[in-house]
């Protein structure tokens, strides 16, 4: 097993080797075919924090790009591919339907330019599956993680001590488990289950709800419409609420997750309630293991579950 | 002076309502007198507040309803006692002060607050059958028949014509099913996708039951073993123009009629007489449906002059017919993908509702009665 990334690796790694490179074309090729690789775990997408366009476009679309041009090819080893995308691919509309379902990402531009970008990644992603028919391609649209390890900015607003709201709105949201999204991650990486699935908590609880249950209070001072406004109100107040979230916190969005229990047998087992509630908890121990971001612990994981098959 | 004695004082010349009554006497200060000037008399000593603040302020607020009542009582004895008949009606008084108090304490629930994967509240919904009860019975006077089509479980697509500015025979025709059904149900209404966009109407349309006219969630709500509200006319049919009313229009594209056959849901036709008279619409302000977004700015006898009170539909005389349901189980779910089938049973469903629409006005003595 391999690790690939730029940065050191910020837990222990057992029984990965790391390698240090980035996703430039000419060493993934070289990497790729001289380790005989045949699983990619593709990782490297950005889809919550607070990135810039630019990065955003560099790493998810052209960082995307290299790596599937590495594993192609017919001499190319790669039997397998998974790679990380988002919810945030359908975007945020009021008039979505209450349930989407993995088809209906419109192809069309949308304001939010994260969205824009994971379509255009998604959209290469296909593109390598009708080009190499033989290597099976999973594309795993994981939810809004709060992020145990990591808080997302998502996590930072349900810290906050006022969580401010925009006026008129209550959406439904739902919320993805942190050890969900890693364990779809494996289960993807160990069977070929090749298509596009969405990872997400079971069942949906409104944001004023979640507010109360996080035992904040609810400021309904966002204006309901004209987000830049808004965004600059809360950057006053010392929180940057990212475009993609501001648009979630006002329409919400809720994801189909039937398709992945029918390919993989197996749903995930944390509902959105119980990620809020886990997520509490661990907050409010203020001691975060300094851990790294998902890739360690995919692997971490990996490393674990193989060991305690090994024990068995 | 004292202030009982100032209180029913004023009470005695004014008539007020007890909460002007308050308002007038906290204006007066606690000496009874206007405060401009003419202080007189002895100066009440100020009240010290007990230390745990928050606790009185608790306890006055968990008291503030009986207190109201209390007084609001006592007011309708005396006026009974001045003019000689009932002026408040205590039942309605105890009823409104109730629906109060079961929104204060629903908007503090905490753990137990549950929506279903829509984001419907049913608790908080059937708090609000009180009002849309009263105008059922006492304001519409919606005479309704065949509800006994409707069945007491299990998926059903409800169809019905669609008038008035605002969705009231929506809210009505959900009503009946609560106030003429032995075992009430909530029917779940699809609603054009431009209402989810806008504050506080998509809050409260999802809050309620309702959803996103999309196929997908009907058939999920279908699956689910729900009822089903559909307005295949959508906003044509609420902004038709006065001169048009009763006559329906075009039904989508036969959309409700492929979602039911996937479903094999029953479709049950509704007609309902009486919406189209409570916001006669005279014209439509093109320009500015544009420029806010909405899909039509209507021009009614009241709106826009009265502004916000001409929002208040007029009192016309309602009537709502539950036709026999048509089946859809002997056509099988792969019929959906037949047009041909599709438009025909569309049309079939229109001409009864229209048929409905006709029997209905003859049966209705005039717009009023």
């Amino acid at each position: 097993m391999y690790g690939i990334d730029i940065d050191d690796p910020k837990v222990a790694l057992e029984r990965t080797e790391f390698v240090h490179a980035d996703t430039r074309h000419s060493l993934l090729t070289k990497l790729v075919r001289g380790l005989a690789v045949d699983t990619v775990v593709h990782c490297a997408t950005l889809t919550e924090g607070r990135n810039s366009h630019r990065t955003v476009h560099e790493t998810n679309v052209i960082g995307t790009m290299n790596l599937l041009a590495a594993c192609s090819g017919a001499d190319s080893p790669v039997r397998r591919v998974v790679v990380k995308s988002s919810v945030a691919v359908y975007g945020c509309e009021p008039f979505a339907p209450s349930y989407l379902r993995e088809s209906m990402v419109d192809r069309a531009q949308v304001r939010d330019f994260l969205a824009n970008d994971l379509r255009e990644m998604e959209q290469l992603v296909q593109d390598f599956q009708v080009r190499n028919g033989v290597i099976a391609v999973t594309l795993l649209r994981l939810g809004r993680r709060l992020g145990f390890h990591e808080v997302t900015p998502l996590g930072e607003y349900f810290l906050l001590s006022r969580v401010p709201t925009f006026h008129g709105f209550d959406p439904r949201i739902q919320l993805l488990h942190d050890d969900d999204g890693v364990e779809a991650l494996y289960r993807a990486a160990v069977a070929d289950h090749a298509g596009v699935f969405n990872v997400a908590g079971d069942g949906v609880l409104l944001l004023s709800q979640a507010i109360k249950l996080a035992g904040r209070r609810q400021l309904p001072v966002l204006l309901p419409f004209w987000r830049a406004i808004a965004r600059s109100e809360l950057r006053v107040t010392g929180y940057d609420m990212p475009a993609s979230i501001a648009d979630f916190l006002a329409y919400g969005c809720v994801v189909d997750i039937d398709p992945i229990e029918r390919e993989f047998g197996w749903r995930p087992p944390h509902a959105t309630r119980d990620t809020l509630h886990d997520f509490l908890e661990r907050g409010s121990n203020a001691e975060l293991p300094s851990s790294g971001p998902q890739e360690y612990e995919l692997s971490q994981y990996l490393l674990h579950r193989r060991r305690a098959r090994a024990a068995r | 002076m004292d202030l009982t004695s100032s209180e029913e004082r004023l009470r005695h010349q004014l008539g007020l309502l007890y909460t002007d009554v308050n308002a007038e006497l906290r204006r007066r200060g606690p000496n009874g007198h206007r405060k401009n000037g003419r202080q007189a008399g002895r100066r009440v000593p100020r009240l010290r507040v007990p230390a745990p603040v928050p606790d009185a302020i608790e306890k006055i607020k968990a008291e503030l309803p009986v207190l109201a009542l209390q007084m609001v009582g006592e007011l309708s004895l005396r006026l009974r006692e001045l003019t000689g008949r009932d002026v408040i009606d205590l039942a309605t008084m105890m009823a409104i002060v109730q629906f109060f108090s079961q929104q204060v304490e629903l908007a503090n629930r905490g753990e137990e607050m549950t929506v279903d994967d829509f984001g419907f509240d049913q608790e908080w919904t059937e708090s609000l059958l009180p009002i849309f009860q009263w105008m059922y019975r006492h304001y519409w006077r919606v005479e309704t028949t065949g509800v006994e089509h409707v069945p007491a479980e299990g998926r059903a697509l409800l169809v019905s014509n669609h008038a008035g500015v605002l969705p009231w025979d929506g809210a009505m025709i959900k009503t009946s099913l609560f106030e003429e059904q032995p075992n009430p149900r909530h029917a779940r209404a699809l609603i054009a996708q431009f209402f989810f966009g806008l504050p506080y109407l998509s809050w409260f349309l999802r809050r309620t039951g309702q959803t996103v006219g999309h196929p997908d969630d009907s058939i999920r709500l279908l699956e689910r073993e729900q009822l089903v509200l559909v307005f295949p006319e959508g906003v044509k049919g609420t902004g038709k123009p006065w001169s048009e009313r009763y006559r329906l229009r075009r039904f989508g594209r036969g959309g409700f009629v492929q979602v039911a056959l996937q479903a094999q849901a029953p479709i049950i036709p509704i007609s309902v007489v009486g919406s189209e008279e409570i916001y006669p619409m005279l014209g439509d302000i093109g320009p500015l449906a544009r420029l806010t977004g909405f899909p039509y700015f209507p021009v009614t006898p009241l709106f826009p002059w009265l502004g916000l009170l001409g929002t208040v539909p007029l009192p016309s005389k309602w009537r709502i017919q539950f036709h026999p349901p048509i089946r859809t189980d002997l056509m099988g779910p792969e019929a959906a993908e037949d047009q041909n089938l599709v438009m025909t049973v569309s049309d079939q469903v229109r001409d009864t509702i229209q048929q409905g629409l006709y029997d209905n006005l003859k049966l209705r003595r005039s717009i009023w009665y």
